[in-house]
């Protein structure tokens, strides 16, 4: 197994602790940086990051240029929360309601495209309990100092918040390991470098995302590592490490879900390369069984794997941003390969 | 002081405007558990962050207590020192998960002393935002081993070694404003523990159904310390604060502990009541044929600035200008230490909040602002020479 990608594409996010370079490098290349932050019902972490990454990107280090949280509909008071320290919130569905209303993460982190306006998007989950400032510098640094790379994601320890004020050292990262990893071996073993394949926390070039298809919901990592791959190769990909991240823990029901997700992403993919015939249609539907009484009832979570299409062919965003597809070398634009059936609308 | 009041507006708005670089220090340090003896990781973080303001030096003492020196104009002055406590009363097995909604903080140990170590992190950075420039040196110390068994040990080392005179000190205390206090009352705090003798335990050919309690001898203990003539003039008291022991409700204990709290304005009072309680605690082994002792944890001399001092009289000033009511007090804790060597010193509040020492204690992000503008507005006035007429 070759390991050169791992030892030349791996970096510490203290690699990137000089802010101060950071800035200087980022004014000299005239780069912008937008960070995101995708929300459903996180009032209790939402002002935490905010707070911490406004203070030390924004105020003392002008490294990030505006906040962004994309909300996916939440009842608690997380909108109220996030503009109280000064971030734009939008909800996903006031954002191109021409393209009509989807539910999910990847939606959010799609239309965050849109809103924002740097060449450089930072993604960060919006439930980080221990919240720091490296986990957006350390993504940004790469992109900003490493020429040729466009794509960063992240990895760390993961301990696990297990309720009452407790913290177990260890644990997380099951759907990886039992999911995606294995997938990963079977088909792209040189994939399996990436470490940590499903982290909500990545950062990349604008003209990367654009092209790029966005699954609306959990399977948008997942799709992000496989599309990026194959259309610039894994040198332009390279993982950082954050240390540790603490986040709520989540039932293996939740996790199932998870999985079925990352899975129908997979094989879609797989099918789209040639690489598996999937023969019959892929069922949508996620069965799991509960226990009632004397009687099993089965619990059912659709899942219609719908992606939204490359940015860059939504006309409004090419308006927008007065950007073009691609061209080839004979000058005709290039239409990224997507089944219109993925394309949501 | 007619020139500082006038400045105070205007610090609290820029200091509004700047806000999130305290709001984070308190929940970046906060985050960070500091049982009293295991303040490393938030000595170094602290450390840090003074570094990454370009405090013009930054060290640890010989006790390891975080110290950053803003360099004054005129280094023939005195150094001002501003303190907090590192240390809070929850364990590392705590999480330490603070929330930060539109208006507060919520998490362990964030009144008691979170904001007031992320304020003295963020003060660098304020100075610089409002321009403010001292004659003599800003001494910044994170202390360690203050509250309980640390019996103040990190300041008092730090005074004690500090190689020049100090023209006077500002301490910290997240909670809460309004508060300034200008004296320490004498204090000791003493366990006393009681144990069943060897001879009482299983297997010694004693009917363990008639061995000693060691709850009702601590009872008993209780009972005369309550006796105890204690006189009005100098005030003084003996606070029962803890008590804790056995194993099941049908079983006697092998052993009990009280935690207990001698205060007066006068030391020698303290000492007095406190050889009372170890004669009565002496005097219980005898009695019960049980195992006591008496173990003092920490114990403050009685030290104070008059209310009528001109630091006292400027800080209530400046404090009313801010639109709050002064709460003239006492305090036991690094500011004691400060008295007891003859340095003008007061205590101050920092914001409001509540649930003090409980997992959920919450501060409030509004006062905040007023809370460090007085903090300036004390510093300038003993940079302007206000304990010398």
């Amino acid at each position: 197994m070759d390991d050169t990608w791992l030892k030349q594409n791996t970096f510490h996010y203290k690699d990137f602790q000089d802010i101060e370079n950071l800035v200087a490098v980022k004014a000299e290349k005239g780069l912008t940086i937008s960070l995101c932050l995708p929300t459903l019902n996180e009032e209790k972490t939402i002002g935490k990051e905010i707070v911490i990454l406004r203070s030390e990107l924004m105020t003392r280090f002008p490294l990030i240029d505006e906040i962004v949280v994309v909300d996916s509909g939440s009842t608690d008071r997380t909108g109220e929360v996030a503009r109280a320290f000064g971030a734009e919130f939008y909800r996903a569905d006031d954002i191109l309601p021409e393209l009509g209303p989807r539910r999910g993460k990847g939606e959010n982190l799609w239309k965050a495209l849109y809103i924002t306006r740097g060449d450089i998007i930072v993604y960060l989950d919006a439930d980080i309990k221990n919240i720091h400032h490296r986990f957006a510098y350390g993504l940004i640094g790469p992109l900003v100092l490493k020429d040729g790379i466009r794509y960063a994601k992240a990895f760390y320890d993961r301990p696990i918040a297990t309720g009452k004020n407790v913290v177990r050292p260890t644990g997380g990262g099951r759907v990886t390991e039992l999911v995606i990893r294995p997938l990963f071996s079977i088909y792209f073993p040189e994939l399996t470098q990436i470490l940590q394949p499903l982290s909500g926390e990545y950062a990349a070039y604008r003209d990367i995302l654009e092209q790029v298809p966005f699954p609306i919901g959990y399977g948008i990592e997942t799709s992000l590592i496989l599309d990026i791959c194959q259309r610039w190769g894994m040198d332009v990909i390279c993982q950082v490490d954050l240390e540790k991240r603490i986040h709520r823990n989540q039932d293996t029901r939740a996790l199932g879900k998870m999985a079925f997700v990352v899975m129908q992403t997979f094989f879609r993919r797989l099918n789209r390369l040639g690489a598996l015939s999937l023969g019959p249609p892929m069922h949508n539907q996620m069965i799991q069984y509960r226990l009632v009484g004397d009687a099993y009832l089965p619990e059912l979570f659709n899942c219609d794997g719908l992606e939204r299409p490359p940015m860059i062919d939504v006309p409004a965003y090419r308006n927008k941003f007065e950007r073009r597809r691609p061209t080839a070398e004979n000058g005709a634009e290039i239409v990224p390969g997507v089944d219109k059936d993925d394309l949501g609308d | 002081m007619d020139a500082i009041i006038a400045r105070l507006p205007e610090f609290v708005q820029a200091i509004e405007a700047i806000r999130e670089i305290v709001l984070a220090n308190v929940v970046l340090l906060g985050q960070i558990p500091s049982p009293t003896f295991q303040e490393q990781h938030r000595t170094v973080a602290f450390l840090e962050r003074l570094t990454q303001a370009q405090v013009d030096e930054c060290t640890t003492d010989g006790y390891r207590n975080p110290v950053g020196i803003v360099r004054g104009t005129d280094s023939s002055r005195p150094p001002i020192f501003v303190v907090a406590h590192l240390d809070t009363p929850f364990g590392k097995e705590v999480d330490h998960d603070y929330t930060v909604g539109e208006n507060d903080i919520i998490g362990p140990g964030v009144l008691d002393n979170s904001v007031g170590v992320g304020v003295l992190a963020s003060l660098p950075l304020i100075f610089r935002h409002l321009d403010l420039r001292f004659a003599a040196d800003i001494v910044l110390a994170g202390v360690i081993q203050s509250m309980g068994r640390g019996n103040l040990r990190g300041v008092r080392h730090l005074l004690k070694t500090w190689p020049t005179p100090i023209g006077g000190a500002v301490a910290l205390e997240g909670f809460e404003l309004g508060r300034l206090d200008h004296y320490s009352d004498g204090m000791l705090r003493a366990e006393i523990e009681c144990r069943i003798r060897s001879e009482h335990t299983p297997g010694h050919g004693h009917d363990p159904r008639f061995r000693p309690n060691p709850i009702l001898v601590l009872n008993e203990a209780i009972n005369k310390i309550l006796e105890i003539r204690l006189p009005q003039r100098p005030r003084s008291q003996v606070i029962v604060g803890r008590i804790s022991g056995g194993l099941k409700h049908g079983v006697i204990p092998y052993s009990a502990q009280l935690g207990i709290e001698i205060q007066s304005t006068s030391h020698q009072m303290v000492k007095s009541i406190s050889d009372q309680i170890q004669d009565l605690v002496t005097g219980l082994r005898y009695e019960h044929e049980v195992d006591t002792d008496l173990k003092i944890i920490s114990n403050v001399k009685a030290a104070r600035l008059p209310f009528h001092h001109p630091l006292v009289k400027a800080a209530g000033r400046i404090i009313s200008a801010l639109g709050i009511q002064p709460s003239l007090s006492h305090s036991e804790s690094e500011l004691s230490v400060f008295l007891s060597r003859h340095i003008p010193a007061v205590a101050l509040g920092l914001t409001f909040g509540e649930n003090l020492h409980q997992l959920d204690a919450r501060m409030e992000i509004a006062p905040l602002s007023r809370g460090i503008a007085q903090v300036l507005g004390v510093l300038l006035a003993l940079d302007g020479g206000i304990c010398h007429g």
